[in-house]
């Protein structure tokens, strides 16, 4: 017997742990312990356990280990993993703590990243759905079968019948290849996440001062006095962010984040203003009111940088404390001191997501914050900018590389001029490429005839009424009758029985993915559905761009595991049974079915002018790789080294070419430094005047410019007004002749404006009123769904339009019906730190399914107590559109009364029934759960198509 | 639940920020002795083992 | 010589469970078994607080005590360990244990547990270190490597740290005197009875 003697407030208790006491993870754990593997795991013990989990993963003594290094392919933080590779297996992680972006740390999910390579649950056979059975089948037979559909349907509807969705999970080397892939086959049917997570910011903020990417970095915000967020729950989407953002707080910046949730950033925050969801520009004017009425504005910076703002002022006038009460539901106080700590605490960043960008009219608020920050003087500066953080780890590159309906690769835009740029690059005839089209002209957006090939395509947010909607009533020959998902989870889009309808409607469905996902079972197809084994980013190479526009480079860690291919080998199978292997890749070499890399990463350093994808070849990616040591984790520069005075990864714009050694831009728009070391100007994007007014900068110029004052874009005639023609070499003016800084394909033009302290797109003012958008200055606008019928008459939505991206859109139509009698609840969705996106990876993966088992809903006390539901309980929510989903209640003070969050990331339930047994034997993700996009709502971005599913309405009932 | 009350009420709100050592005053067992076998993690050298922990720490766990 | 502590700096703790997911990856620690996780206090509601508990491998630790085969050993930095070939799954040490760090894995017959299964502070157990054994038993052994637990290593905002007891107030007390506050070393006092 021993004696046990303690401190009276420590003596055990019978209690059972200390999990017991808690929260809604151990309420969710608990609940759902018998789930998938669970049950089988839980009966084992630990030793037999390991064994049969691992599958001979786990470290052997005694045999060498390699370390590989790559980038986490989970969020756009970029965090860098370190792996142990034995005998070709992945056995292990470390930290990479000579990153200077995550400095060894992870989240969650960076910290299982080894579970792809074990990948029990991943599709391991290319299959096709016969008769509403899996069978497998060969690479060869599953790319000739394709191919050949393809082409019956090119010849009887067109090569516009067929939509190209791919993916921010794509290198920008696949990515760039995707695009390009699409464009051979003669389509700009093609589109990827970036529509429905970033597009209203990149439209917004490229209109407002000229990119549309993120200002500054993570590191920089350690320089923050002040950091504003909005619709960001960075705890949960970015986790490593947080070690900035804190250290940043500690520093003494001060925290503010608005959010119709009380989110884990909230948590941390020294102010938090709760804010009814889809009241963006209400709540931004609102603060803005108190800055001009308290003349809190930066008036010199705005004077010299800023131009429109008087129109602004009108605006925001009405925006009193009162009134933007009645909208967002923020008091007077709370509003006013938000607006008072960013203007006391200079520089200042904003930081915004999801949250901001997923409405009817999220461009007015991606430029209202924008706004906001021009305002106090904050862009262009350390410690200020709009940190928009992306979502996916390379949706930035992947925007760049443009897998995209509306543009090309570097933003060129749709018009002839852009696809002769193109073809150049490709060292193709523009006639041939052009001739891959549909010939005949449609009623374009504006009611004009258009080619197909200048015609923004439809986008992923509308794929399903792409195949729903009346060919009459489109800008396109015929309906969608094979749709592509490629790396790309269909659980991230709206109106989920429509889309089952859509999919039961197509020709072809192909899924390539590394999972079966969420579409493979959602619907009711018997025929027709291939799925084809899609190999991670831990299995090939490549260059990665991370959200603040800094590109790393990738190692390939293991082999595709089972019989899982790389997107370029898939993509190089398909070109060659469809006939433009050669056209595609003229200039990359090609080895046994797999392009090589590095080449791809050159063509596109070819043609990628406008936002200086130029300078970073693969030789200066590698080379930051291995000594990323030497790089401040603060500036990002390297102090010593061989990439001395370099910026990690070279953040573009890395102007001119490699030989160039631009070392690339950490911030956006900053005077204070030369152009050749990184400073800038904002962008000369919009012409030099407008209604009679000057569109350029006025005495502002960045450091050791030679000319003194604004200036418009360079052209090649500009050099020669200028004098500096002559600075070209005898090659470049060949090249140079005729063309401007984003067409010269010598770089000749940019590097000529550089030298001179000229930033090669002009110095002009930022534009607070942007002339080609519906709404100019951006204004509060409903969301369809609203709850508040008395704001309708004073902020509708748009009419309806009849084209846009070829499709009918609807917003009236929908705002003047009142559901909110049957459907009283706000309805608002966001992220999970465990999972990402669709979720499949991470669902599939046992170390992050455990620890969340079952998809849910959060609920107020009060409305769970007015409508008589426990904790943990079942309901089902039902929306206006007649969706309903099965999810379990969590009864927290998180959410206000009357507003329901639920997380986006389950599949593999579909109203209420468990699809288990649709999955391929053995690759149904342990955890399943109802999409919550099954029931959310129509709406869509008045610019981008970008869907709303920040907020909607429902009703909630025990289920 | 009045295990985890007993660990948050445990800790501590007196923060002396000079005087960060071993309290005098701990609770004490009478340990039984160990009965199984030798870790050979005790057999190496400890403080070699300590320099390189202390580099390794400064390494990962510090704000660079 | 150094004495190893844990200390989550709740400021920091961003409930990210990286921690919890380094482990399991590190150790391979099967589902249900959980050598670290994270608590909430006051979920959805200004002040709440996140903190990151496993084993602190106590200074006099409750759970050798009360242990009937005696089977915990503490290594010379203070980490404490058992062996798994005496362990019985008795259970004692859980309920001895101010933090509920052990865990038992079902054994398949009858509900009987499995053997006790803990944080080990990435230190494996009394078997050859760093053997395929040893790895199955307990998990890698990093402290022989000279690396320290994966899971502080990894933590999202360093708000885990690991290491020698010393340092990692000196590193606590710079934050502390930095963003002003009130400090808050949980758990040391149950498992140092110290407080900082
Ligand atoms: S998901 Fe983001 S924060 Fe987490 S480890 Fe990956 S890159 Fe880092
Ligand atoms: S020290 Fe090692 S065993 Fe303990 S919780 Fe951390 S990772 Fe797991
Ligand atoms: S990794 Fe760090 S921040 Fe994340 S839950 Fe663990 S202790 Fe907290």
């Amino acid at each position: 017997m021993k004696l046990i003697k303690k401190r009276g407030a420590n003596a055990s208790t019978a209690a059972p742990g200390l999990g017991e006491a808690i929260d809604r993870r151990t309420f969710l754990r608990r609940s759902g312990v018998a789930l998938g593997g669970a049950a089988v795991s839980g009966a084992l013990p630990v030793t037999m356990m390991r064994k049969a989990h691992a599958k001979g993963a786990s470290p052997k003594a005694g045999i060498a280990t390699e370390m590989r290094r790559s980038i986490c392919t989970h969020c756009s933080v970029g965090c860098g993993v370190i792996a142990e590779v034995q005998n070709g297996v992945w056995t292990g992680q470390e930290p990479d703590f000579e990153s200077p972006f995550n400095l060894g740390s992870h989240c969650a999910k960076g910290a299982s990243v080894r579970e792809h390579g074990i990948g029990e649950h991943r599709l391991k056979h290319p299959m096709k759905l016969v008769g509403g059975k899996w069978k497998k089948l060969s690479w060869d037979e599953a790319i000739n079968e394709i191919g050949d559909k393809l082409m019956q349907i090119r010849k009887e509807s067109g090569p516009d019948s067929v939509a190209w969705m791919g993916s921010a999970k794509h290198s920008n080397e696949q990515a760039y290849l995707f695009r390009k892939m699409a464009a051979m086959w003669g389509t700009n049917n093609v589109d990827h996440q970036a529509r429905i997570c970033h597009s209203t910011t990149v439209a917004g903020v490229a209109n407002t001062w000229g990119y549309g990417a993120m200002t500054n970095s993570y590191n920089d915000m350690h320089n923050c006095k002040a950091m504003i967020f909005i619709g960001s729950n960075a705890a949960e989407a970015h986790p490593v962010a947080m070690q900035h953002i804190l250290r940043a707080k500690e520093n003494g910046a001060k925290m503010i984040v608005c959010d119709p949730r009380f989110t884990r950033t909230a948590a941390h925050a020294d102010h938090f203003v709760r804010l009814r969801p889809g009241t963006d520009v209400a709540l931004v004017w609102g603060m803005l009111w108190h800055i001009f009425e308290n003349g809190w504005e930066d008036k010199e910076y705005i004077s010299q940088r800023v131009w429109g703002l008087d129109r602004v002022r009108e605006e925001v006038k009405k925006w009193t404390p009162e009134e933007t009460e009645r909208v967002t539901g923020a008091p007077p106080d709370v509003v006013k001191q938000a607006a008072q700590i960013m203007a006391e605490n200079r520089p200042g960043t904003i930081v915004w997501c999801m949250g901001g960008t997923q409405h009817t009219s999220g461009n007015n608020n991606t430029r209202s914050y924008c706004v906001l920050q021009l305002a106090l003087g904050n862009i262009g500066k350390s410690g200020g900018g709009a940190n928009i953080f992306r979502g996916h780890d390379n949706v930035q590159g992947a925007t760049d590389l443009c897998v995209l309906s509306h543009s090309l690769p570097g933003y060129y835009g749709l018009s002839a001029g852009s696809w002769k740029h193109w073809s150049r690059v490709w060292d193709l005839d523009y006639e041939w490429v052009a001739s891959r089209f549909d010939q005949d002209k449609v009623e374009g957006d504006k009611g004009k005839p258009v080619s197909p090939m200048n015609y923004k395509g439809i986008p992923v947010s509308r794929w399903i009424d792409g195949v729903l909607e009346d060919p009459k009533n489109m800008g396109q020959k015929d309906r969608i009758r094979a749709l592509f998902m490629w790396g790309h989870a269909v659980n991230s889009q709206t109106r989920g029985p429509e889309m089952k309808k859509a999919m039961e409607m197509l020709d072809m469905l192909v899924i390539v993915d590394p999972y079966p996902t969420h579409a493979a079972v959602m619907n009711d197809r018997k025929d027709g559905t291939y799925l084809l084994p899609a190999s991670t980013q831990f299995e090939t190479y490549g260059s990665v761009t991370a959200s603040n526009r800094s590109i790393q480079w990738r190692d390939k860690v293991i082999d595709p595991v089972w019989e899982s291919l790389p997107d370029q080998t898939i993509m190089y199978k398909l070109a060659k049974k469809l006939g433009f292997a050669d056209q595609m890749f003229k200039n990359i070499k090609v080895n046994s079915d797999e392009p090589l890399v590095e080449d791809v990463t050159r063509e596109f350093n070819k043609g990628m002018w406008t936002i200086g994808y130029t300078g970073q070849s693969p030789e200066r990616l590698k080379l930051h790789a291995e000594n990323r040591k030497t790089f401040n984790t603060t500036t990002l520069k390297a102090e010593g080294g061989p990439a001395d005075g370099d910026y990690y990864g070279m953040p573009w714009p890395c102007w001119g070419t490699a030989e160039m050694k631009h070392p690339g831009t950490p911030i956006l728009y900053d005077p204070s430094t030369p152009v050749a070391e990184g400073g800038l100007t904002f962008r000369a994007r919009f012409g030099v005047e407008h209604d009679g007014e000057n569109l350029l900068a006025e005495g502002s110029y960045s450091k050791g410019s030679e000319i003194k004052d604004g200036y418009p874009e360079f052209k090649a005639d500009m050099l020669k007004q200028l004098g500096w023609w002559d600075d070209l070499t005898p090659e470049e003016k060949q090249l140079a002749e005729g063309k401007n800084w984003k067409t010269d394909l010598s770089g000749g033009i940019q590097r000529v404006a550089i030298k001179h302290g000229c930033a090669p797109f002009g110095n002009a003012k930022a534009r607070t009123f942007v002339w080609t958008f519906p709404d100019p200055i951006p204004i509060h606008r409903e969301p369809l769904y609203t709850p508040r019928r008395d704001l309708v008459a004073d902020y509708p939505t748009y009419a309806d339009r009849k084209r846009f991206y070829r499709l009918p859109t609807r917003y009236e139509s929908i705002q003047s019906q009142d559901f909110s009698k049957d459907y009283p609840i706000i309805w608002t969705s966001g992220r999970l730190v465990e999972y990402e996106g669709g979720g499949e990876e991470q669902r599939s993966n046992p170390w992050l399914a455990e620890l969340q088992q079952d998809m849910f809903v959060e609920v107020n006390p009060t409305d769970a107590n007015n409508l008589g539901i426990r904790d943990g309980q079942m309901v089902w929510m039902d929306s206006p559109e007649k969706a309903k989903i099965k999810v379990k209640a969590q009864v927290t003070r998180r959410v206000a009364p009357g507003v329901v969050f639920t997380p986006f990331h389950f599949g593999g339930w579909f109203q209420g029934e468990d699809l288990v047994a649709k999955y391929p034997q053995g690759t149904a993700p342990l955890v399943r759960g109802e999409a919550c996009n099954t029931a959310m709502t129509y709406g869509y971005d008045s610019v981008t198509q970008m869907q709303e599913t920040k907020v909607s309405l429902c009703r909630i009932r025990p289920a | 639940m009045t295990r985890l009350l007993s660990l948050f009420t445990g800790v501590s709100l007196a923060f002396i920020v000079s005087g960060c050592y071993e309290s005098p005053s701990v609770t004490s067992y009478e340990p039984g002795v160990y009965k199984g076998a030798k870790d050979p993690l005790m057999q190496a050298n400890k403080d070699q083992r300590a320099e390189t922990m202390k580099k390794r720490f400064e390494m990962v766990q510090t704000d660079r | 010589m150094a004495r190893m502590k844990f200390l989550c700096d709740a400021e920091r703790c961003i409930e990210c469970n990286s921690c919890v997911t380094a482990c399991k990856n590190e150790h391979e620690v099967p589902w249900g078994v959980n050598r670290r996780r994270v608590v909430t206090l006051n979920d959805g509601v200004p002040g709440e607080k996140s903190i990151s508990v496993a084993c602190m491998h106590c200074t006099d630790a409750p759970c050798a005590a009360v242990c009937p085969v005696d089977c915990f050993y503490t290594t010379d930095d203070g980490i404490v360990l058992h062996d798994k070939d005496l362990c019985i799954g008795c259970g004692y040490c859980f309920y001895a244990c101010p933090f509920g760090a052990p865990q038992y894995p079902q054994q398949a017959a009858f509900g009987v547990r499995g053997k006790m299964d803990k944080c080990t502070f990435c230190a494996g157990g009394p078997l050859q270190d760093n053997s395929n054994v040893e790895y199955e038993k307990y998990g890698r052994n990093r402290i022989a490597e000279g690396k320290l637990p994966l899971c502080a290593e990894m933590c999202s905002t360093k708000a885990l740290l690991a290491g020698d007891g010393d340092m990692i107030a000196d590193i606590y007390r710079q934050r502390v005197l930095k963003r002003g506050g009130r400090p808050q070393t949980w758990g040391w006092e149950s498992a140092y009875g110290t407080t900082g």
